[in-house]
């Protein structure tokens, strides 16, 4: 790793994730109080309506068999689609800065005339994207722990629980990332290379909520990466989603590579 | 494809004995580079720019850099969103210079320049170059060419149509020969024959020697002529000769 390409990079995200962070933890807060305050109005109203339903089903990743229960409204604040929003831009932004990013903005020229390989400039700005990941991700924490420090202890989730989702999150947030680092390296655009990205986690979004409602579509849901983040059942039992977790760090791992490989061995100029 | 940028189709090409692709960020350490279209991160000044790629580096490019600076009357405070496009070349020089690097990449440097700070690189870089750094300089200006480099590569739709220095291009090439007549009369219907005629303009006219210029001073000194000039012919008339050829034979 070279410590330059990280500095460097820290200096061109640090805004980003520190807005993002911040729009995170005010999100996680609010939801996180009042979800379980007001569920009782929640379950009247709008959980009587099929499509909600459904909805939540594909967010929450599990049946809810009429279980209306504390825990399931704290999964809501970890599968709020405003949360998955700011969770993947953060992703997306860091993970089409190199090449894309540079050779849109025409430094790359300057950046690879510099004595660093480029795996050596792979690995040290994927560095610095796991680790503002884990830090934008340690402010929703921080926000759903404020949020919830509000509700009466009998509501309030169980810390080591909450910090199972946040893992399962964070392999969601790498897999995620390395697909936008694979569109990053086949493309000279950043905006193009954004665009696929939130098309494809548009498209996994969009098949998870077909899945609850066409069985056709449920046949291919395992394809979504939503299918392998599922908050509820590990609220409610404290189960640690090992074969979730495992499928998003590999499909995580091999789109890296596969990204740090096209990258190695493709032509890069703005000439 | 020097600098790792673009991986040959076919063939290899090789800088300091190293493979330049395989090679490419260990031949970089010892390279200064400074592309055609530099573009730099908007949000850096000169200072941090230096003190950022002397991490890259790994050198303290903040030992040499303000001197360099200095030398180029930049302001190492101001951020490149604020720089002229002049200002910006000065950065560029400053970061491709500041490591003292053994070979020198340089494309169309003087761009965006006054000729004041013209004159400045064309000294700095003679003296990098008596002090036994390589500098690749690629320009469109030949005037510049002419007066900085001593060997000189000329690339015609991408093949290397040149390569020698400048002194074996010209003594390639045949001499150029400009004669002025007494008056118009006094020039002869036709040339001799190792003089190959390019234009008659009135009383002047201007060619190539084919033969030895021995043969063109004896005929010359029976010759009313008022005046005559043989010279080698400058890289730009040289240039478009190459080019010339290229087209004849395309």
């Amino acid at each position: 790793m070279n410590r330059g390409v990280i500095v460097k990079a820290a200096r061109e995200t640090w805004a980003a994730t520190l807005l993002l962070g911040l729009g995170l933890l005010f999100v996680e807060a609010i939801l996180s109080y009042v979800l379980p305050t007001f569920q009782e109005q929640f379950s009247a109203t709008f959980l009587q309506l099929r499509f909600v339903q459904s909805f939540l089903q594909a967010l929450l990743g599990t049946e809810m068999s009429g279980r209306i229960d504390p825990g399931m409204f704290v999964s809501v604040a970890w599968v709020h689609p405003v949360v998955l929003a700011i969770v993947w831009t953060h992703a997306i932004l860091l993970c089409t800065r190199v090449p894309a990013g540079e050779v849109d903005r025409g430094t790359v020229d300057i950046l690879l005339g510099l004595p660093v390989s480029r795996w050596e400039l792979c690995c040290s700005e994927t560095f610095l994207w796991i680790v503002s990941g884990v830090a934008i991700l340690s402010m929703g924490m921080a926000g759903n722990v404020l949020g919830s420090s509000r509700l009466p202890p009998e509501m309030r989730p169980d810390a080591s629980r909450q910090m199972i989702v946040l893992a399962n999150l964070l392999c969601l947030y790498l897999a995620v990332g390395a697909l936008t680092w694979l569109l990053s390296s086949m493309s000279n655009r950043r905006g193009r290379a954004i665009s696929a990205a939130f098309g494809a986690v548009l498209a996994s979004f969009l098949l998870t909520y077909l899945a609850q409602i066409w069985s056709p579509a449920e046949r291919v849901s395992f394809l979504s990466v939503l299918h392998y983040y599922r908050p509820l059942p590990v609220l409610r039992d404290g189960l640690w989603p090992a074969r979730d977790m495992l499928v998003l760090g590999a499909a995580a791992a091999g789109l890296w590579v596969a990204a740090g490989v096209i990258f190695n061995r493709r032509d890069l100029s703005t000439v | 494809m020097l600098l790792g940028f673009l991986r040959p189709t076919a063939g290899r090409a090789s800088v300091f004995g190293l493979d330049c692709w395989r090679n490419s960020s260990r031949i970089k350490a010892d390279v200064g580079y400074l592309p055609g279209d530099l573009r730099l991160p908007s949000w850096m000044n000169g200072g941090e720019a230096l003190r950022i790629f002397g991490m890259i580096r790994r050198r303290d490019m903040l030992r040499q850099g303000p001197d360099l600076a200095e030398r180029f009357a930049l302001d190492l405070g101001v951020r490149v969103s604020e720089m002229s496009r002049g200002m910006r070349q000065k950065l560029g020089l400053v970061l491709a210079l500041a490591h003292r690097p053994r070979l020198l990449i340089l494309d169309e440097p003087t761009a965006g320049l006054d000729p004041l700070m013209q004159e400045a690189l064309r000294h700095l870089l003679r003296e990098m170059a008596a002090a036994g750094h390589t500098v690749f300089f690629s320009s469109h200006t030949l005037g510049e060419v002419e007066q900085l480099c001593e060997r000189v590569a000329i690339l015609r739709e991408g093949r290397l149509v040149a390569d020698a220095s400048l002194e074996e291009l010209r003594g390639r090439s045949q001499r150029e020969v400009t004669i002025l007549w007494n008056g118009e009369a006094s020039a002869p219907e036709d040339p001799p024959p190792f003089l190959r005629l390019a234009a008659r303009e009135g009383r002047t006219w201007s060619g190539h020697l084919a033969g030895p210029v021995r043969e063109l001073l004896v005929w010359a000194a029976s010759q009313p002529i008022e005046d005559i000039r043989i010279g080698h012919p400058d890289l730009e008339s040289l240039f478009r000769r190459y080019y010339r050829q290229g087209s004849d034979a395309s």
